[in-house]
């Protein structure tokens, strides 16, 4: 019997392995392009992993129930397209724009009703609503540093020594389990990389330098880079102050509505080349530049988001000024109409259709589809980068070197290398949007999975058939902690803003779960006073008391520190 | 030994086995039946070419030097008892067995004769050292013609560079031991057998 249970153990975990996707197809990428490419793979398909769990937290707890229990489209001012947009609520240019019938329905926040509870299961979806989105970043907070503290125990465990380099390469590297043919001609081709890894890296560690020409080289390299960091964050600035002036014109074309997004996106794709052209003065070994280069692309990417969300809060808090305008003309219009309907009858007044009904201007969507549109067009740009910069050139470089003047493959242009840094940040800053924009448009995280599905069979195809392999080649450090520590400084970045505006902003009047409340927390609040018992509620309120949180806070300081000497010995 | 079943395996000679590399009754018995699944001739012993017919062991590049490591010194057949007493090496080793028994012979899986195997591998003229030319054999093999014989020879003498420590430019076994202290043997040099 116990043996049966062995067995039994043994078959579900090698399912288990062959269930993880994409297995075979990294492998391969990785054995012709080496492990820093296959580890920006890995990082894709770990990112898609916890894609999938977000989309099934708000997909389950938050779309589904409104949409199967709560009132229909068009039942209710919020849920429907008004009477002057109608018109023009199905053409394809307004859908492109996630106006029309995309901006009223479930996937942004303007949809969702404020009933305290809906159905026959009495669910309670405004609170289901909060408590999902702070589970988003509370889940993703997590996840990311387990994965940090695995990655670090996995690199001690297999020792940081550096000091067997190559006699581990050579008695350590066959895989004893390869069977096939071909697979033994890829382990060939990735032991042989491997060794090649590993002379480069012999090299840099014994050449000689010129130590004053080599500093001020680096110091100029820096100056140059922090002027075009500086440029680029102006350049976001005065165009999003002149797509306010833009918006209020009447007659304003494609580009001049969407100058804000081609901006950013034309920034992202230039200016990381432009960094690698400068950093060829610094000369660094390829890991430490290519840690120089992300940082930098990162810092431009940072400039350029923040730039675009302080814009964007202008243009809430005028939406809020204009808010209390639009509350008044509801009224009168709603006590208009009954009046009106009063005085043709005694029995009850025909509601007034939802379609006529003014509407405030409902800043949360706003954001939420700025936000969407930014996010489709970054998707955008990357593919058709992909496509032209890597698929066409290689077409271009293989077809018409028979009849070009020079050898193209040999100069310019060539065969593109796969760009790790560019990808990598390109993901990263990819999830920071959706962390920040699922509170608002909850389908976006849906969006985001799509994506990143197409994009692991794209990319892969796209360095299979377009790339070279690096001519320095180098080996990605064992630790991919440096990515997850990008990913969690932009899991803090982007609850910031979430935070600020939960926190501070009053929830529009009539759209939204929270719509009529105050603050948006109220609905914590409210919901420990209608649905618990009343003790709770007492507790509650000892508990929020200043003096009891700032030495929990204290606590846990001193709790983490320990932990942090406690491991930090274990390491030693 | 014409007829299969005089190759029938005895129970004294389990006992044996079990005795010597310590795998279980049921284990032995999976194996021997491996054993005369790879015995295509029949008559009790495995040659060279029985062994390559397995696939694994024919791409690998260190695949001869493995299946010689069957073979006993100058003989060209092994019998059940000399697979055994290889394949012993790579069982895993259980937690109970690290503290028993002390002061008997040390078991055929310990990580010192795992060590041990794998150095008699790369050890071809067997004078307990691994020799630089021994080293540019062995990558030779590994990658084939894709790096030239310039780099691989600075490979080889930058591997003796680390592994060496009494300076006589080869690795002996106690130097080989110390390359791979960090390195999870009693793991990595185990198959699961089937109970």
């Amino acid at each position: 019997m116990a043996k049966k249970w062995v067995k039994f153990k043994r078959d579900f975990d090698n399912f288990k392995t062959q269930c993880i996707p994409w297995e075979m197809k990294i492998k391969e990428v990785e054995s012709h392009f080496g492990s820093s490419v296959a580890s920006y793979f890995i990082f894709l398909r770990w990112m898609y992993g916890v894609n999938l769990v977000l989309f099934g937290l708000i997909f389950g707890l938050v779309i589904i129930p409104e949409v199967l229990m709560g009132m229909p489209y068009g039942s209710m001012p919020r849920k429907t397209v008004p009477r002057a947009e109608q018109a023009t609520a199905m053409d394809f240019s307004v859908l492109w724009d996630f106006e029309g019938y995309i901006k009223y329905s479930a996937l942004f926040y303007g949809y969702y009703n404020n009933q305290r509870t809906i159905g026959w299961l009495k669910y309670r979806l405004p609170m289901a609503y909060f408590m999902v989105g702070i589970s988003v970043f509370g889940y993703s907070l997590m996840v990311v540093i387990r994965s940090m503290a695995r990655n670090a125990n996995e690199s001690t465990a297999d020792g940081d020594d550096d000091n067997f380099v190559f006699s581990w390469k050579m008695f350590t590297s066959w895989d004893y389990l390869i069977g096939n043919p071909e697979t033994a001609d890829n382990k060939f081709a990735s032991i042989t990389t491997s060794f090649k890894e590993s002379i480069v890296d012999e090299q840099e560690s014994n050449k000689d330098e010129n130590i004053h020409l080599r500093r001020f080289l680096r110091v100029l390299a820096n100056v140059l880079i922090i002027c075009c960091l500086c440029g680029s964050g102006y350049l976001i600035y005065f165009v999003v102050k002149r797509s306010q002036t833009f918006s209020k014109m009447q007659n304003a074309g494609w580009y001049e509505r969407n100058e804000v997004e081609i901006v950013m996106s034309l920034l992202g794709m230039f200016c990381p080349p432009l960094f690698e052209t400068i950093a060829t003065l610094e000369n660094y070994h390829p890991r430490i530049g290519l840690k120089w280069q992300l940082g930098r692309i990162f810092a431009l990417f940072l400039g350029n988001l923040y730039t675009f969300l302080l814009a964007l809060m202008d243009d809430v808090n005028e939406k809020l000024a204009e808010e209390d305008v639009v509350k008044n003309i509801t009224r009168w219009t709603l006590f208009g109409h009954y009046n009106s309907s009063m005085e043709n009858s005694t029995a009850t007044p025909p509601p007034l259709d939802p379609a006529d009904v003014p509407r405030g201007p409902c800043w949360e969507t706003t954001v939420g589809i700025e936000i969407v549109r930014l996010t489709v067009s970054d998707i955008l740009v990357t593919f058709v980068t992909i496509l032209v910069g890597d698929f066409i050139r290689a077409c271009f470089v293989r077809f018409m070197n028979y009849c070009w003047c020079w050898d193209l493959e040999a100069g310019f242009p060539s065969y593109a290398e796969f760009d790790i840094s560019g990808n990598v940040l390109g993901l990263v800053f990819n999830q920071g949007m959706i962390w920040m924009g699922s509170f608002y448009a909850p389908g976006l995280v849906g969006i985001n999975v799509l994506r990143l599905l197409t994009s692991m069979y794209f990319q892969c195809w796209a360095v299979m058939s377009s790339n070279v392999p690096h001519a320095r080649v180098f080996k990605a450090s064992k630790s991919n902690n440096f990515y997850m520590g990008l990913l969690l400084l932009i899991l803090f970045l982007s609850l910031l803003p979430v935070a600020y505006t939960i926190m501070s902003l009053p929830p529009s009047f009539d759209c939204g779960p929270f719509s009529g409340k105050k603050r948006m927390y109220d609905v914590i609040q409210e919901t420990i006073e209608l649905d618990f018992p009343l003790f709770v509620a007492k507790i509650f309120g000892y508990v929020a008391n200043p003096g009891l949180i700032i030495p929990a806070i204290l606590l846990m300081e001193v709790l983490k520190m320990a932990g942090i000497l406690a491991t930090s010995t274990y390491i030693c | 030994m014409g007829s299969r079943a005089s190759t029938l395996l005895r129970d004294e000679e389990i006992e044996e086995i079990k005795k010597e590399t310590g795998f279980s009754h049921s284990q032995i018995t999976r194996l021997y039946s491996r054993f005369t699944s790879l015995d295509k001739g029949e008559n009790g012993t495995l040659s060279r070419e029985d062994f390559q017919r397995i696939p694994e062991l024919a791409i690998n590049p260190l695949g001869d030097r493995i299946i010689n490591a069957f073979f006993p010194e100058g003989e060209d057949q092994v019998n059940f008892r000399g697979f055994m007493r290889t394949l012993a090496h790579f069982r895993p080793i259980e937690d109970n067995e690290k503290s028993k028994d002390q002061n008997g012979p040390e078991p055929l899986n310990s990580r010192s004769n795992k060590l041990h195997f794998a150095f008699r591998l790369y050890d071809l003229d067997k004078d307990d050292k691994i020799s630089r030319d021994e080293l540019l054999q062995v990558l030779r093999m590994m990658v084939g013609v894709n790096i030239s014989d310039e780099q691989l020879g600075s490979i080889a003498d930058r591997t003796i560079q680390e592994a060496d420590q009494d300076g006589d430019c080869a690795i002996s076994f106690a130097e080989f031991v110390k390359v791979l202290e960090k390195v999870d043997v009693e793991q990595k040099m185990s198959i699961r057998f089937l109970h």
